[in-house]
């Protein structure tokens, strides 16, 4: 069945839009400066990984950053790198069994690590809330969006299902659903990607939440369908002032959407900065390889990638050495032989003994 | 290159249709899946096609129906002067040794059972190129030396390699067999970006080296730029859009393709924040039921009141100076709004249910299960 609606003008349907804002760079640059607290304060986190028989496994190693309100705060890098990790961490959503995270986050003053299950279940979805990657799957299939909707409002904001549903219909509406009075009773299987997605993000902005986290929200969906997600997860920050964490190994993504950036490689941040900083001037030879590696629509053809050599199962440990010496393009003899620490210099943060050349 | 004997593929009105079944007792049609509905697609040897669209658009379904792994519901395939769409059986097994395919997952399309010795040399044996793995030994180190991996591969499993190396041991076995065409289905999206550029650029090495001739069908716009000499753009079954590759990035002209490539981010935050981007309004219609005219009416920005909604454009060069040479575009009204005479106005979304593909027609629905018959 195809619906055709025709809606109120909403600036995420609009259809020319130009994303440049000026301003929203300069509030980067205001938090930077100590304008405000952070929201959240994550401080050598540590996720191990302890399976029966088998070496334990740090997925983790250490991995500090803030998030203040407002900001767009990006996690990025390959696979196993530790980014989800990350997330599920600070989310509580790691089982006990098997796992043990160390370290501090801090939320607002509350280490949440300390919290019981029981106090982590309100927080959870009321203050911060998570997108996942795939709607699918992280929808209830047997329930109808709508309830699903409500469900949160009834557990956090404690209102009654029938006070519930005006609201949910407003929050898919504002989400752009169209047709959200008719869509509060279908089932996520009724629904495509990318509308299951707005649904997802729907009930995570239910209760406003003052942090969101998105763990590759876009990552299933088509490209027209990500820019959509993309521009309505941007405006949603910039109306809300929530905080927003984006977990994604695209760069692109990235460019387009964080204030600040940081790379993980092998479960430790790399190196972090303001977006235009890092992208103008990658020093860590992994996020410098990362950017000459991606094929970029608007680069003149017939140029030929530079890849990162060899894959992460190359890595050495951590502990006793930079774990992407063995791919690194221009690696020095104290790369094997111990660990380089993350050091902290104007608004950057880096973790490498032979930076790339700052004059690029 | 536009002798017509350099024409290594030449697709002609091609059209697969999937058969949407229902019922336990009367096993009755009730619709059709359009997955690829018309396409004439021409490769020419030694190139690299690209074919781009979203998921759903039947970019995958035409690269299976130009090998036959799916038979064209109509249309022919012409591949190297032979109509493969009429083969079948022995025939079709032995041409089949020109066209190979490359998968998306590299860990699905490899036998987990089968060392990497045994993979190589089963489609060598197949088509006689080899009696025994010990004959064929020096053709198999050099598959691997040319894939860069090395000879002690051979004895290994599939698990024991990298996504990017089990991606290698693919493209080393689809070459174990002399092919002149390269179907590769989503090649890299699997992989990791670092490693996504060593497949790319093995790719176009191979290319070089063996004379290969590459259908690439991708979902990056990006990637398929790359390494393609012409790109295809999909929407819903049908090409919306052919041009080489430069051309096609500097001077789109299907609103498709114009809110496609504006879709893509770019990773740089300089770019990202001046671009002006067009965002489509809601979902991919259903292929079940394709709208009227042309496919892309209903989310097309510059959409027009007459024609659009009642006849399909065909596939055609537009009269507009300067566009280059091979440049076809399946759009009404291509040279108005390239001219700015046209100018785009917004669309209320359309939405689409997923559930919608099982959905067709009611009058023609059988009963679904043998309650219901009775």
């Amino acid at each position: 069945m195809t619906t055709t609606t025709p809606r109120d003008t909403n600036p995420m349907d609009a259809t020319p839009t130009d994303t440049s804002n000026v301003a929203d760079r300069d509030k980067a640059r205001r938090w930077q400066q100590g304008g405000s607290e952070p929201l959240l304060k994550v401080r050598d986190l540590r996720v191990t990984f302890q399976r029966q028989g088998q070496e334990p496994f740090e997925a983790v190693q250490g991995v500090s950053f803030d998030v203040h309100p407002g900001q767009t705060v990006g996690l990025v890098g390959e696979s196993g790198c530790g980014k989800s990790v990350t997330s599920l961490a600070i989310m509580g959503l790691l089982p006990a069994r098997g796992n043990k995270v160390t370290g501090t986050v801090d939320y607002e003053g509350t280490n949440l690590l300390d919290l019981s299950d029981q106090q982590m279940r309100d927080k959870r979805g009321k203050d911060i809330a998570m997108v996942f990657q795939d709607p699918l799957s992280s929808l209830n299939p047997v329930i109808p969006i709508g309830l699903q909707v409500t469900e949160v409002l009834e557990r956090h904001r404690g209102m009654s299902r029938k006070a519930a549903t005006p609201v949910a219909r407003d929050l898919l509406d504002r989400v752009g659903i169209p047709d959200p009075d008719r869509r509060l009773k279908d089932y996520p299987h009724q629904l495509s990607g990318g509308m299951r997605q707005r649904a997802l993000i729907a009930i995570a902005l239910a209760c406003q939440p003052r942090l969101l986290i998105a763990d590759e929200p876009t990552t299933a969906l088509d490209v027209t369908i990500q820019a959509q997600i993309l521009a309505l997860l941007k405006e949603l920050v910039e109306d809300t002032g929530t905080a927003l964490v984006m977990i994604t190994h695209d760069l692109g993504v990235v460019a387009g959407l964080c204030d600040e950036v940081n790379v993980l490689y092998g479960g430790r941040i790399v190196e972090r900065g303001e977006r235009h900083d890092l992208f103008a001037q990658p020093r860590h030879p992994y996020t410098h390889g990362l950017l000459a590696s991606i094929p970029r629509l608007d680069a003149p053809r017939g140029q030929r990638l530079n890849p990162i050599p060899g894959s992460v199962s190359d890595n050495l440990p951590w502990t006793s050495a930079c774990a992407f010496a063995p791919r690194c393009s221009q690696p020095i003899e104290v790369c094997t032989q111990k660990m380089p620490e993350l050091v902290e210099q104007h608004q950057r943060a880096l973790r490498c003994f032979n930076p790339v050349e700052a004059n690029r | 290159m536009t002798d017509n004997t350099d024409v290594l593929v030449d697709a002609q009105g091609v059209k697969v249709h999937f058969p949407i079944r229902r019922g336990v007792i009367f096993d009755k049609t009730i619709g059709h899946v359009y997955a690829v509905d018309g396409v004439d697609l021409q490769i020419r040897r030694g190139e690299t096609y690209g074919l781009v669209g979203e998921s759903g658009c039947g970019k995958s379904t035409l690269g299976r129906a130009i090998l036959n792994l799916e038979p064209p519901t109509e249309g022919s395939v012409t591949f190297d002067g032979v109509d493969i769409a009429a083969l079948k059986g022995e025939a079709l097994r032995k041409k089949r040794q020109d066209i190979q395919m490359v998968f998306q997952d590299p860990l699905s399309s490899l036998d987990p059972r089968q060392s990497v010795e045994s993979l190589l040399f089963e489609g060598m044996k197949a088509h006689g190129l080899a009696k025994n793995a010990k004959e064929a030994r020096p053709r198999l180190v050099e598959l691997l030396n040319a894939v860069g991996l090395p000879e002690a591969a051979l004895l290994k499993y599939p698990h024991e390699f990298s996504g990017g190396q089990r991606q290698r041991i693919g493209i080393a076995r689809a070459l174990s067999v002399n092919p002149k065409l390269i179907v590769a289905d989503e090649p890299v999206s699997a992989l990791d970006v670092s490693v996504q550029a060593q497949v790319v650029n093995l790719l176009e090495d191979l290319q070089e080296e063996f004379g290969l001739t590459y259908l690439v069908v991708a979902h990056d716009l990006a990637v398929v730029r790359h390494i393609s000499d012409r790109i295809g753009v999909m929407y819903l079954g049908a090409i919306a859009e052919e041009a080489a590759a430069d051309d096609l990035y500097a001077t789109p002209l299907h609103p498709y393709t114009r809110a496609l490539m504006s879709a893509v981010p770019v990773p740089d935050p300089v770019v990202e924040d001046r671009r002006e981007q067009i965002l489509l309004t809601g979902d991919l219609p259903s292929p079940s039921r394709p709208p009227a005219g042309c496919r892309f009416h209903t989310r097309c920005p510059w959409r027009q009141e007459t024609k659009c909604d009642t006849e399909r454009p065909v596939l055609r060069i537009p009269e507009i100076p300067g566009v280059g040479e091979g440049h076809r575009v399946a759009c009404h009204w291509t040279e108005q709004i390239q001219s700015g005479e046209i100018q785009p106005h917004e669309v209320a979304p359309t939405i689409t249910d997923a559930s919608d593909l099982g959905a067709v027609d009611e009058s023609l629905m059988g009963p679904a299960s043998i309650s219901e018959a009775l």
